[in-house]
Formats: C-alpha cells, sequence, structure tokens
C-alpha cells in the first residue's frame, strides 16, 4: 500500500503541475493594485465631488436639498451669505460647511439627482480605505475641485491606466 | 370665520354634506371637514379680499367659478373643489404667478415652508412654463434693520399689506405701481418703523419677506420645535423656539386667541440672541479675592455654609423671568430655610402688590364698551402685543381712550354713565393711578370696570403670587408685622449676604449706582445666572444655571393665565436651577425630596390652590377660591 504510493508519487506531481503550466498560458486578469488601477464605469458611484463654474465659483448654493434627499442623512450643510469681499458661489447663497460622512453613505447617488445645480456629483474615486473613523468625514475642502484643475485631471487617482472624465447624466 | 348670526345653513362640498353658522366662507366650511382648498391671499385674521384666485372652485347654477376665500355659504348650496375645470384653473393661476416669480427656490429662505413651492407641486405645473424674460427687481432689499424684501419672489396678495393697515394699523407697506411693474414697498423707501414686522416674514406666503436674523441660518427639516412663552415680556405670547444643532434659529408664533391672536412683536420675536449659550462653563468660588473653578457640590456646599453664616440676614433677589417652580423654591428657601423675609423680585418702581383677581382678561378687551390705556404709549411699549388686541378691537368699535398717567380725570369725563363695560390697562407704576380710577368709574357707570395690570417680566405676575416680596407671603398672604425689607431698602438694612437668581438677561438683576457701592462692600453675593454680567465681579459664588429657554416650567402672564415653557436647548451639563436649589436648602437642614419640575409643581399648587389653573393653561383666579 505505502509503497504503492511512494511509486505512484511522481505522476500525482506530474498532474499537478500541468494544471499549474496550463493556467501559465491563460491570459492575466489580475492587475497590480495600487500601481495599475481599473477603469471605472463612466457611471460609478465613488466619492463625491463638488464642481466649480469655469470662474471658480462653486456651484453649489448651500440649500440643503442633497442633505434632506439622503436617506442615511450623511451630508450636513450649513449655509451663509456671499458679499462682494468674500464671494463663493455666484447668488446670495453658499455652503460655508459642506461635510459628508462617507462611512455612513450608501453610495446611492440621491444626493446628485436632488442637487439643482448639478453642483455634486458621485466621482469615480473607490479607494477610500482609512484607519480611523474620524478620517471618513470628507468635509468641503475634500469634495471640492481645486481651483485650477479640471475635473479629469483631479478626480481619478494618478497611475489609473485609463482616466476618462465623469460620465455626466445630463 | 366671519359668522354673524347664529343660523345654521347646509351645504353641500364634493358631495360631503356640512351643517355652518351663516356667514362662513366656503373655505371655512370645506376646512371643518377636511377639504383642503389651496390659497395664498386669504387669511384667517384678515378680511377676504380674493385677489390671488387661487382658491376658485366650482358652485352649482353659477356661471364662473367662485373665489372660495370671498363666497360666503349658501343654504343648499353644491361646491365641487376637485372637478376637471377647478384643476385646470388651479393649474394657469399657478401658471400666471410663476410667470414673473423666480423660483429661486433653493436659495430662499422660504424654501421647505412655503405655500407657493408646495401648491405648485401639488395643483400646478410644477415649474414655470414662461419662456421670456421675466421681470426683475433688485434682490433682497432691506426694508428695516430686521426684514428684507425680494419684489421678485412677491406674488401680490396683499397679505402683508392687509396687515399693516388691519391688523397693526401703521399702514406702512403698500402697494406702489401697476401691473407687472407692482411692488411692495415703504413711503419714500424709508425703513419700516413698525414692532410688528417679524409678521410678515410668517404671513408671506412666499420668500418676499424674510428675517434678516434667520437668513440662511436652517431648512425647516433641521429645526427642533419646541412649544414654549416668549420671555421678552408680561403679555406671555405663546412662540415655538425653532432650534438647530442645539442653537435657537427663530422664534415663531403659536395661535393662543386668549393671549397673542397668533401674533408676535418684534422685541419678543427676535429678542433669542439674548439666549443663545456661550460655551460651557462650571460653577465658581472665589478664595483670596479670585474666581475658582469647582464643582457643583463644593460650590453648594460652600454657598450653604456662607448663608448659614449670614443668618437671617440674608436676602434674596429672584428674576421676574424665573419659573414658579423655581420662584415656588427660592421663597420656602428663604422663608422655611433661612428664616429670612427680605425676598424681592422688582427693579425700579416699587409698586404695591394685591392679587388682580378681578383682572381683566386680555381677549376681553374685545368685548368692552370703552378700554382706557392709562399711560398710552408707555403701556404699549410694556406689552406691545397689546396693541394689535386694541387695534382689533377698536375696529370692532371699542373706543379707546388713551391719556397720560395724570390724565384720569379726561377719562373719567369722557366715558358716559351708561357705559357696560370697562377697561382700564396701565403698567404696574401706575397701578395706583389705575384702582383709583377704577374706584371713581365704579361709582359713576353702571356696568362693570376692570382693570389689567402690564407686570414686568415674563412671570412678574407668577413672583407676586408666590410671594417673592418682602410684605406679603405666598398667595399674597399677611405676614403680620414680620415683613422683610425690599430691594431698594436693602444697602441700610444691615444684610450680610445676597442670593441672586436669575435665568433670562432682559431682566436681570442691574444694580443701581447706590447697590453697587454696597455691593462690593458685601460679605456674600451668591449669584446663581444663566449669562455673565456685571454681578459676576463682585459675586463669591457663581452658579450656572439654565436660561429661560432651555427649562422646564410654568409662567403666569399679566392676566394671571399659568402657561408652560419648555426646554428648547439642552445645556445637560448645567445643574437644574430647582436641583441646586433644593441642595442649598438641604445643605441649611431641609429635607427636600423633589425628583422632577412636575413634583415642586404639585407641591405649589397644593399650597396655592388657585394655581391648579396651571393644568387647562388657564388664568389664576384668587377671589374664586376664597
Ligand atoms: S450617495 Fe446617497 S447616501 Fe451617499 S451622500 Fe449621496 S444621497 Fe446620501
Ligand atoms: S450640493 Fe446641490 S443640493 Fe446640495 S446644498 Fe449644494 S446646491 Fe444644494
Ligand atoms: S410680500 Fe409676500 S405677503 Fe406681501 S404681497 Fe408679496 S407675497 Fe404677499
Ligand atoms: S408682547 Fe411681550 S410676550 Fe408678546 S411677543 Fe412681544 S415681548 Fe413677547
Ligand atoms: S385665496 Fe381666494 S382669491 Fe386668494
Amino acid at each position: 500500500m505505502a509503497l504503492k504510493e511512494v511509486l505512484l508519487g511522481p505522476l500525482y506531481i506530474a498532474r499537478a503541475l500541468a494544471t499549474t503550466f496550463k493556467h501559465n498560458t491563460k491570459p492575466i486578469v489580475t492587475i497590480e493594485y495600487p500601481e495599475r488601477q481599473k477603469a471605472v464605469p463612466p457611471r460609478e458611484r465613488g466619492k463625491h465631488i463638488l464642481h466649480r463654474y469655469a470662474d471658480g465659483l462653486e456651484k453649489c448654493v448651500g440649500c440643503e436639498l442633497c442633505a434632506i434627499a439622503c436617506p442615511v442623512g450623511c451630508i450636513v450643510v450649513e449655509a451663509a451669505e456671499n458679499t462682494p469681499e468674500h464671494r463663493v458661489s455666484p447668488g446670495e447663497r453658499y455652503a460655508k460647511r459642506y461635510e459628508i460622512n462617507l462611512l455612513r453613505c450608501i453610495y446611492c447617488g440621491f444626493c446628485e439627482e436632488a442637487c439643482p445645480y448639478d453642483a455634486i456629483t458621485m466621482g469615480p474615486r473607490y479607494d477610500l480605505a482609512d484607519d480611523h473613523p474620524d478620517k471618513f468625514i470628507a468635509v468641503k475642502e475634500d469634495l471640492l475641485e481645486p481651483l485650477s484643475a479640471s475635473i479629469s485631471d483631479t478626480a481619478i487617482p494618478s497611475g489609473a491606466p485609463s482616466a476618462q472624465p465623469v460620465a455626466r447624466k445630463w | 370665520m366671519a359668522a354673524v348670526q347664529t343660523d345654521q345653513v347646509t351645504l353641500t362640498i364634493n358631495g360631503q354634506s356640512v351643517t355652518v353658522p351663516k356667514g362662513t366662507l366656503i373655505l371655512d366650511a370645506a376646512k371643518k371637514i377636511g377639504i383642503d382648498i389651496p390659497i395664498f391671499c386669504s387669511h384667517p385674521k384678515m378680511a377676504p379680499v380674493a385677489v390671488c384666485r387661487m382658491c376658485l372652485v366650482e358652485v352649482e347654477k353659477l356661471p364662473k367659478l367662485q373665489p372660495a376665500c370671498a363666497v360666503y355659504v349658501a343654504d343648499g348650496m353644491v361646491v365641487k373643489t376637485t372637478t376637471e375645470q377647478v384643476g385646470k384653473y388651479q393649474k394657469d393661476v399657478l401658471g400666471f404667478l410663476l410667470i414673473n416669480h423666480p423660483l429661486d427656490c433653493p436659495i430662499c429662505d422660504k424654501g421647505g415652508e412655503c405655500p407657493l413651492q408646495d401648491q405648485t407641486y401639488q395643483y400646478g405645473p410644477g415649474a414655470s412654463r414662461f419662456d421670456f424674460p421675466k421681470a426683475h427687481f433688485d434682490k433682497s432689499v432691506p426694508l428695516s434693520d430686521k426684514i428684507l424684501l425680494d419684489r421678485e419672489r412677491c406674488i401680490l396678495c396683499w397679505r402683508c399689506t392687509r396687515f399693516s393697515e388691519e391688523i397693526s394699523g401703521e399702514r406702512e407697506l403698500a402697494l406702489i405701481q401697476r401691473g407687472t411693474n407692482t411692488i411692495i414697498g415703504t413711503f419714500n423707501d424709508e425703513p419700516a418703523q413698525s414692532n410688528y414686522q417679524g409678521n410678515w416674514t410668517e404671513i408671506c406666503p412666499v420668500g418676499a419677506l424674510t428675517s434678516r436674523q434667520y437668513r440662511f441660518i436652517s431648512r425647516p427639516w433641521d429645526l427642533d420645535r419646541t412649544a414654549s412663552i416668549c420671555p421678552a415680556c408680561s403679555m406671555g405670547c405663546n412662540i415655538q423656539i425653532d432650534a438647530r444643532s442645539n442653537r435657537i434659529g427663530r422664534f415663531q408664533s403659536r395661535e393662543n386667541v386668549a393671549v397673542d391672536d397668533s401674533w408676535l412683536c418684534d422685541r419678543g420675536r427676535f429678542s433669542f440672541p439674548n439666549f443663545q449659550r456661550q460655551g460651557q462653563e462650571r460653577p465658581r468660588v472665589r478664595r483670596n479675592g479670585s474666581l475658582e473653578e469647582v464643582s457643583y457640590e463644593e460650590a453648594i456646599a460652600f454657598t450653604a455654609d456662607a448663608l448659614k453664616h449670614a443668618g437671617g440676614q440674608v436676602a434674596g433677589w429672584a428674576s421676574p423671568a424665573d419659573t414658579n417652580e423655581e420662584l415656588f423654591l427660592f421663597s420656602r428657601l428663604f422663608r422655611e430655610v433661612l428664616k429670612s423675609a427680605h425676598l424681592d423680585h422688582r427693579s425700579g418702581v416699587v409698586a404695591d402688590a394685591e392679587p388682580d383677581d378681578i383682572a381683566l382678561p386680555i381677549a376681553d378687551i374685545e368685548r368692552c364698551d370703552q378700554v382706557v390705556v392709562l399711560g398710552g404709549q408707555g403701556v404699549i411699549d410694556a406689552a406691545p402685543v397689546l396693541h394689535l388686541r386694541l387695534f382689533k378691537s377698536e375696529r370692532k368699535g371699542v373706543k379707546i381712550l388713551k391719556v397720560g398717567v395724570t390724565e384720569g380725570k379726561r377719562a373719567l369725563d369722557a366715558i358716559p354713565a351708561e357705559a357696560q363695560a370697562i377697561g382700564i390697562l396701565a403698567t404696574e407704576a401706575d397701578k395706583q393711578a389705575a384702582v383709583d380710577l377704577q374706584a371713581k368709574l365704579a361709582k359713576k357707570v353702571k356696568g362693570s370696570v376692570r382693570r389689567l395690570i402690564v407686570t414686568t417680566g415674563p412671570n412678574g405676575r407668577g413672583a407676586k403670587d408666590l410671594g417673592i416680596l418682602p410684605h406679603q407671603g405666598p398667595g399674597y398672604a399677611s405676614l403680620n408685622g414680620r415683613a422683610g425689607r425690599g430691594r431698594l431698602q436693602w444697602p441700610g438694612a444691615g444684610v450680610k449676604g445676597l442670593y441672586v437668581h436669575e435665568s433670562s438677561p432682559l431682566h436681570g438683576f442691574v444694580p443701581s449706582d447706590a447697590e453697587s457701592m454696597w455691593l462690593s462692600t458685601l460679605p456674600l453675593v451668591v449669584f446663581h445666572r444663566f449669562k455673565a454680567s456685571p454681578l459676576d465681579e463682585v459675586a463669591h459664588v457663581i452658579l450656572p444655571g439654565h436660561a429661560f429657554t432651555e427649562k422646564y416650567g410654568t409662567v403666569t402672564n399679566m392676566e394671571g393665565r399659568v402657561q408652560r415653557i419648555r426646554r428648547g436647548i439642552d445645556a445637560e451639563w448645567v445643574r437644574e436651577d430647582w436641583r441646586v436649589l433644593q441642595q442649598v436648602a438641604n445643605a441649611l437642614g431641609a429635607s427636600w425630596a423633589y425628583e422632577s419640575v412636575e413634583e415642586i409643581t404639585g407641591d405649589l399648587v397644593r399650597e396655592l390652590p388657585p394655581y391648579a389653573a396651571v393644568n387647562q393653561e388657564a388664568r389664576v383666579l384668587w377671589s374664586e377660591s376664597t
């Protein structure tokens, strides 16, 4: 019994290795994350982006419609008044405080849908892991597009193979 | 509802039959059976004008649609509010209203509580169908330091102008220009002066008139709403504290036909910044000249010890903005535990207090034939919403006589002997003049003569009822020669300590010059209060307490109505004022064991049975109990 198995051993090994070599020749489906990243679908609902107009003014007017539309209540907006010296958005009102608790967010996109000014959209970023719950409170600075850059430069982490602009639904 | 006679008529609305008094509007009859007819211009406190046409309904046998807010019911009338034609008209009326309305709801402070917004979704096209340029006006024009006007949003419902004409009688707002150029404005664009402007923001059915204080502070869905009482005067107008994230955003009115008739004055409405809390604070005790932070236990022990040293020679001042429950404990602490009668709640004028049991109820002003306002504008300034009641009465035919305090004779001569019901209004300071005039009038006329004395502070009346007075105990009990000294005599009366309790900066202890001198020499000043004041500098103990807007309790207004105040803001790190008073008393040997405000109210009612009125928010009537 035992002797027979000892003699057949090399055969078993050969059989196992055959499986390995068979897969070696097939195309690779995994990629080296995070050095390389997959392109996400154009309508991916990742971390939110607060947009600006071409002149740099914020689109958000602090109307709180996203906050009331949000089914989990993870958005906090506090509005304030624009003054000629301190103009943040066109018109009278802007969001002084804008925070999203990304841990509570279910990435449903209702906020995007509710927004009357297309000020908030769901971006392509999904690499949101961090080491403390507090770090998941995205404040306005975390969400806002930087002043000089276009959306595609900022929204997708560098190193992504096929950076595409965020597809917008309108 | 404009009921003119008691005859009943029966009509049918949407197939439902309803019986209402003759002279009822179709709108009110429909409301009675729960049928909602959309409105903009109609207001329950104002005469119908039917300018907005939103309320059109079908009435059988009438060729055209009729405005439900202006047509009175008739027997056998058949009204339909949901037909296709009505629906089409509602949609079109809204379409017309939206021609020049910007629909800028996202930046509008009314958004979320706006009748135009709601009805556009419910009955209208959902958006403006007008593709051409809209009429444009300047956004947010300041009408005064309190109100902003956005003329683009105005739908010309005339509510604000009618308020100014029919409710306050000041005729400050008017319609200017014609057609699409029509705007609301004041004469010559001068700032509005009215003391009732806050009401405009509440009656405006769009975001055209908004409060500057509340600008962009919150959305209605962020607000925690608490029913309470206005802290600013003794009228006791009912308010709602609207707070966002534990900070007061605004005071809104809450209708109580017996008191405020659904209005507030600006003094009360815009007084809330006084009650915003600035950070946390711990009790402090003065040691070697400087105040040190300590725990409540330590501060209470220190206070009790110091009070014991001062013996019966301590004086107590409790603010006329304290609750009845606090005043009840305060009075017991002094009378029973410290055995001191040096109690007071008054500031300047020391008016003689006696039960105003036959006081004229506020709402009965409308049912008098003659009302003497002794002191004229001074009385109105002391309780501004009284003016609205007086003006309403005047429009109903009541004769209002405004005379100076010394001109009682003029009123006496002017009132005919056959008058049926006479009212006299005066402030506390002029009570004697009012009592004299009342006596003289009672001799002259056949009918009843009643007075209404405007007390000081939201609970000035309660402070008197509960005996926060040197010469009278709770329930105006006589002290049989054991009377103490009043506030004005304290500086020369050998007082060795002072305990001040206040919870409203509007009715705090403000020392006069003479008192300041005296205070700095006092060996003990206990300051139990909500907000820091100059008294902090001389205090030996500072006990942080709750603000008027942060606690439960009852207050008694000028006519003796006991109403509840409730906690609109949480400040749970502050120990309840009644609990601190109880702990001080217990440290001095008492054995009180109250666990809640309700238990104190219960004891209060047992001691002063007329206060059973608290359960109905009714008036305390001293004469009926004896
Ligand atoms: S995606 Fe959904 S859950 Fe997340 S913030 Fe927006 S509305 Fe809220
Ligand atoms: S993101 Fe859009 S919906 Fe949210 S507050 Fe700003 S403007 Fe309003
Ligand atoms: S300002 Fe408001 S209340 Fe006044 S007419 Fe215009 S819509 Fe009506
Ligand atoms: S009349 Fe007095 S109680 Fe009424 S709102 Fe004005 S201040 Fe407040
Ligand atoms: S509510 Fe009837 S016409 Fe305006």
